[in-house]
């Protein structure tokens, strides 16, 4: 079993919150936050700007946009099959 | 989606798709599977296009010229593996292909060969105290604001961040979507957020808000 010290538990914080971690990994690093107020405040930034990111960043087209797409893509399909 | 089958070039054959699975024709079906598999996830191809282009024509041309080479490729995707990434890896190739014409025109350098971000190797050591601040700083922050920040990362890093946690795609994922090691998705994913954290609490300082120097 290893032993995560702060440095080593900062360093993992993409990996554990994206879940690209072992099991061993996971559990040593969830022991050592459980203990640790700045490695566990330091997890909860960074989840925090993962949480603004995915509610502010998704770019999701209007019907319009997409229709006009549509058309245009099948336009150039019907040209190319003649 | 209806209005799309209904004008496609082969609509004859396509009008009855769910019982005609005996006589369809390879082109027929290429159509339908086509349809039902790829043209969902136009709005996804969209918000990476978006991310990618920073422009919303450069988007709609990136995904339309997409969605035709994956038309025309479409025999080739192995039904029953991965689509999105499929078809992100030939939306990642055209812009690239974009790209180097642009960079060409414009004599600049590759993106990818812009410096790292400045990294000390440790990371900064502020209190708790200091770290909660900041936490609630960036939880307090209106849409327009992360949207930017996002968009002044380098690209490689953006779309990594991108894919990953917009996109939820795994860092394998990524890697093959990109066609870079996995590694270089880890390091990118970390740089990225590295610089996003800089940016964001720029942003709170001069708010006002009282957050910790970071290192």
């Amino acid at each position: 079993m290893s032993e995560f010290d702060c440095q080593e538990t900062k360093k993992h914080v993409h990996e554990y919150l994206h879940n690209e971690l072992s099991e061993q990994e996971l559990d040593d690093i969830t022991a050592h936050l459980a203990n640790c107020d700045s490695c566990e405040a330091d997890y909860d930034l960074e989840s925090t700007i993962n949480n603004k990111i995915e509610q502010h960043c998704a770019e999701v087209p209007s019907e319009d946009i997409l229709d006009g797409i549509k058309d245009r893509l099948q336009q150039i399909l019907r040209g190319e099959a003649h | 989606m209806a209005g799309f089958a209904m004008n496609m070039p082969f609509r004859v054959r396509r009008l009855n798709s769910s019982k005609m699975t005996n006589t369809e024709t390879p082109e027929a079906r290429k159509v339908r599977l086509f349809e039902e598999q790829a043209l969902p996830l136009m709005p996804q191809l969209y918000g990476v296009a978006m991310n990618k282009t920073k422009n919303p024509t450069s988007a709609e041309d990136l995904v339309q010229e997409t969605m035709i080479k994956a038309f025309k490729a479409f025999d080739q995707f192995e039904q029953g593996t991965n689509i999105r990434a499929w078809l992100y890896k030939i939306l990642n190739n055209t812009n690239i292909n974009n790209s180097v014409k642009e960079s060409k025109a414009l004599g600049k350098t590759a993106l990818d060969e812009m410096e790292d971000w400045q990294i000390g190797s440790a990371e900064s050591v502020t209190s708790v105290a200091a770290r909660s601040a900041e936490a609630e700083a960036i939880d307090a922050m209106p849409s327009d604001v992360v949207k930017k920040a996002l968009l002044e990362l380098p690209e490689n890093w953006r779309m990594i961040v991108y894919y990953r946690i917009v996109e939820g795609l795994a860092y394998a994922e990524i890697a093959d979507v990109l066609g870079i090691p996995e590694g270089s998705v880890m390091s990118g994913l970390h740089r990225g957020k590295k610089m996003l954290r800089h940016l964001l609490l720029d942003y709170a300082k001069e708010e006002g808000y009282k957050v910790g120097e970071e290192a």
